[in-house]
């Protein structure tokens, strides 16, 4: 294991959801502080659903307001709430059959101790003060623990549901990725070097796809700072969740001397885009050591991380197409 | 359409490792290579190839893609994917195979599991209205049907630690075993509970790991291996995704695969079963009506090590393995997914030729 810190990394899918003809009315209820089930053949379902579960038929939005109070069927304890749980300290999910409903909501039960929970147990929602048009607009406590609320209306019906998933990494670079991440600190790119096929791979994966053979460090090798542009795109950016980015950039992939396998998503922002084509010949500008860092470099991708401080032409003539064409798409 | 014969002519696996110290697609070309070499074929020879992984465990969209390094992508492979675990691999390339057109097909699965959360990831395997947003979990979902067992008095505290203990000692003579220890129920007992009526042990180890295997039809199964594991049949089935629309306290959806496959038309030797948590091993065992002298999970089972996506590829191995070493004759291989053993799939082998 390679003694730079684990890389770590988040994912974010900010998801906006229509609600629909029966996921609708059930948020817009609880919002105002009612909790609604569906008619289904001589049942009420409580989460309603927009089908029946036993033919799938469609079913009419026939609803019918259950709860506030019901009745726990089967409980666990959360001794240790994760991030994404609804309740920082330790909680009870439970499924709820609440009053007029036939079939059980799982929820949250916030009963302060494993001691107050018991199977059969009557439980009360409770609204939060803030509510999000979401699920998670009420909790659940012991009937006996239940204030009466004032629940005042919200506006209009719910039509989106908004929820922000973020999943958080955390793994060491892989052997390989590390000699090749702290070559990038030292200033250098570090590639292997197949021993079957003779292609050197940079970044390598720590493996020849080609040939099914594993590399190790005695495969290791140093490629040059030199290279050509086998190949760009100038991106314009779309103003999405997340987006830095405001003025089109181009991204490159630039093939260096004595590897098999371009560099991929370089950033170039130091030659113009009228100016930028296929074939330049580049040189790598490495910053000064104390201002590199590996910035995003993870064992997914991050190609350079931030150690490069630009990529400038060399000044020799371009390569023609057909020196370039194998890497060129 | 008459079945053709489909036999498992070669498999392979790795430990489950808490956390492997390289990539996924490396896992997966170590066992290729190790599939190609026990039986002389070329990877040419190889008329398809399918994977059962999940982009969401490392966090790496289209890691799937990035598997294919692993199967070996050149030349060119017939290739498909799914994101479940690689048992349902296994049967998508078991249905191709029945066209009757192709001979041979690599099945693998695999999953890292240590660089994320899982209790985060799986949440969102649910109804994304009523249940994501809650953060409905694996690990919560199993204490509700714990609890629900419990009260059902379809099993005790002890009923849960009692397979904890016998799946950790069985462990112990399983090379690829992460947990393995010989603690007695008591021990088990005392341990404070983690998701109550579940404590830390009724729970599987968090893993990296795969699993893969080389199946063949007839003829070609038979000139490639000396003891081919014939496959008799496949089948899964799948419950509503709403708990409360669920008895948690059985698994319906299983009773009827096994009915299908006709499990108990012969004597079962042993029974690999992907109970992630204990309490699910007593739901299945009741299902499939398993009774003595079956073995249930001598590898020690999930609770030993459970590489995610290749959980369920693994039972079919272990029980492979066994008919091929002639300690069982005919087995059966379990492989669930979704929440609570929402979806079931089971796949009978027996040896012979």
């Amino acid at each position: 294991m390679s003694d730079l810190p684990p890389a770590a990394y988040t994912l974010e899918y900010p998801y906006t959801r229509s609600t629909g003809p029966v996921v609708g009315p059930f948020l817009t209820a609880l919002r105002d502080g009612r909790i609604l089930g569906i008619r289904c053949r001589g049942r009420v379902l409580c989460p309603p659903l927009e089908f029946d579960p036993e033919t799938g038929a469609t079913l009419a939005p026939d609803f019918v307001e259950v709860g506030p109070g019901g009745r726990v069927l089967a409980w666990t304890w959360i001794a240790e709430p994760a991030r994404t749980h609804p309740s920082s300290l330790p909680f009870a999910f439970a499924t709820i059959l609440l009053d007029g409903a036939d079939t059980a909501l799982v929820h949250a039960v916030r009963a302060g101790s494993l001691g107050e929970m018991s199977t059969g147990m009557r439980v009360r929602a409770q609204w939060l003060e803030e509510r999000r048009q979401s699920i998670t607009d009420v909790y659940f406590v012991p009937e006996g623990q239940a204030r009466d609320q004032q629940i005042p209306p919200g506006r209009g019906e719910v039509e989106m549901t908004e929820q922000l998933i973020s999943l958080s990494y955390s793994e060491p670079l892989h052997p390989h990725r590390a000699r090749y991440a702290k070559g990038l600190l030292e200033g250098r790119f570090v590639g292997q070097r197949s021993p079957v096929s003779g292609k050197v791979y940079l970044p390598s994966k720590g493996y020849d796809l080609l040939e099914r053979v594993r590399l190790d460090e005695a495969d290791d090798v140093v490629v040059a700072n030199t290279g050509t542009v086998v190949s760009y795109t100038v991106i314009t950016p779309v103003q999405y969740y997340g987006q830095q980015e405001t003025e089109p950039t181009i991204r490159a992939s630039i093939l260096l001397d004595g590897a098999d396998q371009p560099l991929g998503q370089q950033d170039i922002r130091s030659i113009p885009i009228s100016e930028f084509r296929a074939g330049m010949r580049v040189r790598a500008v490495f910053k000064p050591p104390a201002e590199r860092d590996l910035g995003e470099l993870d064992n997914r991708w991050g190609s350079t991380g931030n150690v490069l401080s630009r990529w400038e032409p060399t000044g020799e003539p371009d390569l023609p197409f057909e020196k370039i064409a194998e890497h060129n798409w | 359409m008459t079945a053709q014969e489909i036999a498992i002519v070669a498999f392979a696996q790795t430990p489950a490792h808490r956390q492997y110290d390289d990539s996924e697609p490396s896992m997966l070309m170590d066992l290729t290579n190790q599939l190609l070499a026990e039986t002389g074929i070329e990877r040419e020879e190889i008329d398809f190839t399918i994977a059962g992984s999940c982009d969401y465990l490392s966090g790496m969209p289209f890691a799937f893609v990035m598997n294919v390094d692993g199967l070996g992508a050149w030349p060119p492979v017939y290739e498909s994917h799914v994101e479940m675990d690689g048992a349902w691999a296994l049967f998508e390339a078991w249905v191709r195979l029945q066209v009757g057109d192709i001979d041979v097909a690599l099945v693998a699965g695999s999953g890292k599991s240590s660089p994320g959360r899982p209790r985060e990831i799986f949440a969102l395997q649910t109804n994304p209205y009523y249940c994501a947003p809650l953060g409905l979990d694996p690990v919560s979902v199993a204490g509700l049907q714990a609890r629900a067992l419990l009260d059902a008095g379809k099993a005790t505290e002890r009923d849960f630690a009692e397979v904890v203990s016998r799946s950790h000692r069985d462990g112990l003579a399983n090379p690829n075993a992460q947990v393995a220890k010989d603690v007695s129920v008591d021990a088990l007992l005392s341990e404070p509970y983690f998701a109550a009526p579940l404590r830390r042990h009724d729970l599987p180890p968090i893993a990296d790991g795969a699993a893969a295997v080389l199946i063949a039809r007839g003829e070609r199964a038979r000139r490639l291996c000396e003891r081919p594991v014939w496959i008799r049949g496949i089948d899964h089935r799948i419950e509503p995704s709403h708990l409360g629309l669920r008895d948690l306290t059985d698994s319906p959806s299983t009773r009827l695969a096994a009915e299908k496959l006709g499990i108990h038309a012969g004597a079962i030797d042993v029974a690999e079963l992907c109970a992630r948590f204990s309490s699910e091993e007593i739901v299945l065992r009741e299902a499939l009506g398993l009774r003595e002298p079956t073995r249930i999970n001598p590898s020690g089972g999930p609770l030993c090590g459970h590489p995610v996506m290749a959980t369920g590829l693994v039972r079919v191995v272990e029980v492979a393995r066994r008919i091929r070493e002639g300690s069982a004759r005919r087995g059966l291989a379990h492989a669930t997914s979704g929440p609570a053993l929402q979806q079931n799939l089971l796949c009978l082998l027996e040896g012979g030729a």
